[in-house]
């Protein structure tokens, strides 16, 4: 009779053991289904009909991930505030030359087609070491001086880091999302590209060009 | 003594699938592949120098065709440099580290813009001291590259040096 206890209660014990090992394998699952569509987001190397190479996102037709982050001012903004507007998302870096290099376009697009119900928000990627007060705020003051000195009057959001696995963990900088007034992506580009590109995805973004 | 033997089975069978439950179909996809380094280093990968005093000692590093990384001294302060760094807690010291001068680059749509950058192959001239033994150094070389129409994040790059003091 002790030794039925004794069985018996092993054999519990293992098939408590598969239970968990089961939630676990679900769990592992479940996070590789997500680093597969990580990883399905990311940009891939398309050629185009002149057989030049460059990147094309996955995300271009698909929802814009929702997103709040801090701006400059230290107010939350989210994505969802801009309901209704065409919105391009650019992704820049203080360190990043490129991007300093579009950034007078971006504004000088920005002010012409405003009036259209067309706003950008500059995500920016700049480290920022949140367990240290001193450095941050240095940190923090040093992006406002170069958005300053840009002349950047859109928002300028911080701690980009925190969105990028949702917008395909893009590591190219600068890189812009075109976002249309339903909130759908209709564009991403990589790097830098020309006035004329990036003035043709905002109007495609507004409804104005195909 | 038949509950025994069914329960031993029931057991083994147990014991079976939970080594196979444990083993996910997708165990073996690799990592979320990012982009590659830009940087490598080249080389010495192992040195005999004199135990106690600074020994000088060249490392070699490789840019990626096509791309530049700022050099030691960008020509603006929010660019990141290229550092080498010594971990604090090692053995072996940096005592001095030369970097090369970097090299003038603008970008062609912006000419005023001028940056001091490395391309190619560009050599740390370093002087290392190290006590007496076999020490395994774990130097890293920060770096933020760049081409002319696109930046990549500052990544970080490990060094190691089988360094020998006598």
């Amino acid at each position: 009779m002790k030794r039925n206890v004794i069985v018996i209660s092993a054999v519990v014990f293992v098939l408590a053991l598969l239970g968990f090992a089961g939630w676990a394998n679900h769990l592992n699952r479940v996070h590789a289904a997500l680093q597969v569509q990580a990883q399905q987001d990311q940009a891939n190397l398309v050629s185009d009909a002149a057989g030049v190479g460059h990147l094309a996102s996955p995300m271009v037709g698909k929802a814009a991930p929702s997103f709040t982050l801090t701006n400059l001012q230290g107010k939350k903004v989210s994505l969802a505030d801009y309901k209704g507007k065409a919105i391009q998302l650019n992704f820049w870096a203080t360190w990043c030359a490129p991007c300093k290099i579009e950034t007078p376009w971006l504004v000088d697009l920005e002010k012409q087609y405003s009036p259209q119900g067309f706003e950008i928000l500059g995500v920016s990627f700049d480290d920022l070491d949140q367990d240290d007060t001193k450095l941050l705020a240095k940190e923090k003051v040093d992006i406002a001086k170069a958005a300053d000195q840009l002349g950047i009057h859109y928002p300028v959001l911080l701690d980009g880091d925190s969105i990028a696995k949702s917008y395909g963990d893009p590591d190219v900088f600068p890189t812009s999302f075109f976002i249309n007034r339903e909130g759908e992506i209709t564009n991403v580009t990589f790097g830098l590209t020309s006035k004329d590109d990036l003035e043709n995805n905002i109007r495609k973004a507004l409804g104005e060009a195909k | 003594m038949m509950i025994l033997r069914s329960s031993a089975l029931m057991l083994s069978v147990a014991l079976a699938g939970l080594v196979a439950t444990a083993q996910s179909p997708f165990d073996n996809l690799p990592k979320q592949s990012k982009a590659p380094q830009s940087v490598s280093y080249l080389f010495p990968e192992q040195i005999t120098i004199p135990a106690g005093k600074p020994a000088t000692v060249d490392l070699h590093f490789k840019v990626a065709a096509g791309l530049h990384v700022n050099s030691h001294t960008p020509a603006e302060e929010a660019l990141i440099p290229t550092t080498l760094k010594f971990p604090e807690d090692s053995a072996v010291k940096l005592a001095k580290a030369d970097y090369p001068h970097g090299e003038p680059f603008t970008y062609p749509n912006d000419p005023g813009q001028k940056l001091s950058v490395y391309t190619g192959e560009f050599t740390i001239h370093t002087e290392i001291v190290a006590p007496k033994g076999d020490h395994l150094l774990q130097a890293s070389l920060r770096y933020q590259a760049c081409s002319n129409e696109l930046c990549l994040p500052p990544r970080t790059i490990p060094i190691a040096i089988d360094i020998i003091a006598k």
